[in-house]
């Protein structure tokens, strides 16, 4: 499959936090979730894509292209959405449109002013005077105007109603419809991805813990519990981590015959994990 | 491409250019001196480029910064833009400083004065000069840099003021001095066609090895 993303050994320094050796691609016409904890990296990944920081090491290419080298060929083919957008506050909505319009060569005007109208955008109001929510709203009519053909999201739904997160990913889940787009969507609201993720990308303190379909990680991913005393070496061995309470313990296992043989004739519940039942429990001691 | 990312950066950053304004307030005063009538001038079109170097700055402050990186522009275009913008915003000072001497009643100044050859490359020296050490400085170390920068001025005026007023240091004010002669004597050299050469080329060579750098630190900045 043709990748719109590709990372690989991608490797970025900051003074107390490194991202190291990342490698995943995302096909076209797919959406890729990028989750992980505060600080885990992803908002670093998203900026690397963008080309807003260099990588260190590694390479990156991006419809085809570094978007180092073909900085203004790979932004053109991108949207982007902040997690928390900032523009000019005392400029409009209207006003910001008209200066990011002539970047763009496929810059859609109707399709904006029909986003603008779905997403109930204001666009008379001052950017600043707008609700967090209505910012991102904006941020993502710009964002799907020029015909993108990688979205990436960072953070989006955070600060949107129940109502219009639903339709944002209802919306997502139709352009990456047609085969040609593809989303990368940074967020630690597993939820979302659950619905609409077809691949999911997990870092953890900088690190790519891992990056595979929806269904190989519903394939592969348990949670076990059971009482804290049949946590022996054996079981220990086969979870990836595991929270230990007065009555039973909880832990995720990426082995499930493993633990079904350690805990053959004892008590235990094992079931499909979640998104977000493998971002807790993932290295947490065991 | 340029003319997207100047004309940005004009839209974005018309209220703060408009920030020069209260200078004009100084310049009207100014036009009634004799000594100051033709440095107002100078000094508008300077202010006026100091002005719009801030705006990487104004970025940071707002945040803004990533966001318009991520437009489809390289930050070579993005650099290049600002120091026209800074040309642009030092030019338009100028004219509005020229239509005042020539509209003001008390102005000593005559128009036809601040528009000779001599006086306008003087005053695109000034400027250039201005832009071309404050633009790398403002990339790389944003609205603290320009604090830094003019605050070191302000403090090195006063210790000079204080030497002089109080322990009587003549030579203290005699760098001063000599800048201001210096500006004095460019100024009056700036009809001969060699200096005029050597002032264009010493200000043509400033700016490419400020845009130089100022792109080799834009390109190499984390957002």
């Amino acid at each position: 499959m043709d990748p719109i993303l590709e990372l690989r050994g991608v490797t970025k320094h900051y003074p107390g936090f490194s991202l190291r050796d990342v490698s995943f691609s995302l096909p076209r016409g797919f959406v890729c979730g990028l989750i992980g904890p505060n600080g885990a990296g992803k908002t670093t990944i998203v900026k690397l894509v963008l080309g807003l920081v260099r990588p260190e090491a590694g390479e990156l290419r991006v419809c085809g292209d570094d978007p180092v080298t073909a900085e203004r060929a790979v932004k053109d083919r991108i949207g982007f959405v902040h997690e928390v957008p900032a523009y000019y506050d005392h400029l409009r909505v209207g006003t910001l449109a008209s200066i990011v319009r002539p970047f763009y060569s496929r810059w859609d005007q109707p399709l904006f002013e029909a986003l603008v109208r779905e997403f109930e955008v204001p666009a008379g109001t001052r950017f600043g005077s707008l609700s967090r929510g209505t910012r991102t709203k904006a941020a993502l009519a710009l964002a799907l105007a020029h015909h993108a053909e990688l979205l990436v999201l960072d953070e989006p739904t955070a600060g949107l109603d129940p109502v219009f997160r639903r339709s944002l990913l209802e919306r997502l889940a139709a352009y990456v419809g047609d085969g040609r787009c593809s989303v990368l969507f940074s967020t630690h609201v597993t939820g979302d991805l659950e619905r609409m993720a077809d691949y999911v990308t997990f870092v953890r303190d900088g690190r790519l813990v891992f990056s595979s379909t929806r269904e190989e990680l519903g394939d592969r991913w348990f949670v076990v519990r059971g009482d804290p005393r049949l946590l022996d070496d054996a079981v220990r061995r086969s979870l990836a981590g595991v929270e230990i309470g007065p009555h039973a313990f909880t832990g995720l296992t990426g082995d499930p015959a493993a633990i079904r043989r350690a805990l053959a004739g004892h008590e235990a519940v094992i079931e499909a994990a979640t998104l977000e039942d493998i971002m807790y429990y993932t290295g947490r001691p065991c | 491409m340029l003319r997207n990312a100047l004309r940005k950066d004009l839209l974005l950053n018309a209220r703060h250019l408009w920030g020069i304004l209260p200078w004009f307030l100084w310049v009207a005063y100014a036009m009634s001196e004799p000594d100051a009538a033709r440095m107002t001038a100078v000094g508008a079109a300077f202010v006026g480029s100091l002005m719009a170097t801030t705006i990487a700055a104004r970025e940071d402050k707002l945040r803004t910064a990533a966001t318009l990186a991520s437009l489809p522009v390289s930050r070579r275009t993005l650099v290049e833009a600002r120091y026209l913008v800074a040309f642009i915003a030092g030019a338009a000072a100028y004219v509005v400083v020229v239509a005042m001497a020539a509209a003001l009643p008390w102005s000593v100044q005559r128009a036809a004065e601040l528009v000779e050859l001599k006086t306008v490359l003087l005053t695109l020296t000034l400027a250039s000069a201005a832009i071309a050490v404050m633009m790398p400085l403002v990339i790389r170390f944003g609205m603290i840099g320009v604090v830094v920068f003019l605050g070191a001025f302000q403090l090195l005026g006063v210790a000079v003021m204080v030497a002089f007023e109080f322990f009587g240091m003549r030579s203290a004010v005699g760098v001063f001095s000599a800048v201001r002669r210096g500006i004095v004597a460019l100024h009056r050299g700036l009809d001969q066609p060699v200096v005029i050469l050597a002032a264009l080329t010493a200000v043509a060579l400033a700016l490419w090895a400020s845009c130089r750098l100022s792109v080799f630190l834009a390109e190499r900045r984390d957002l």
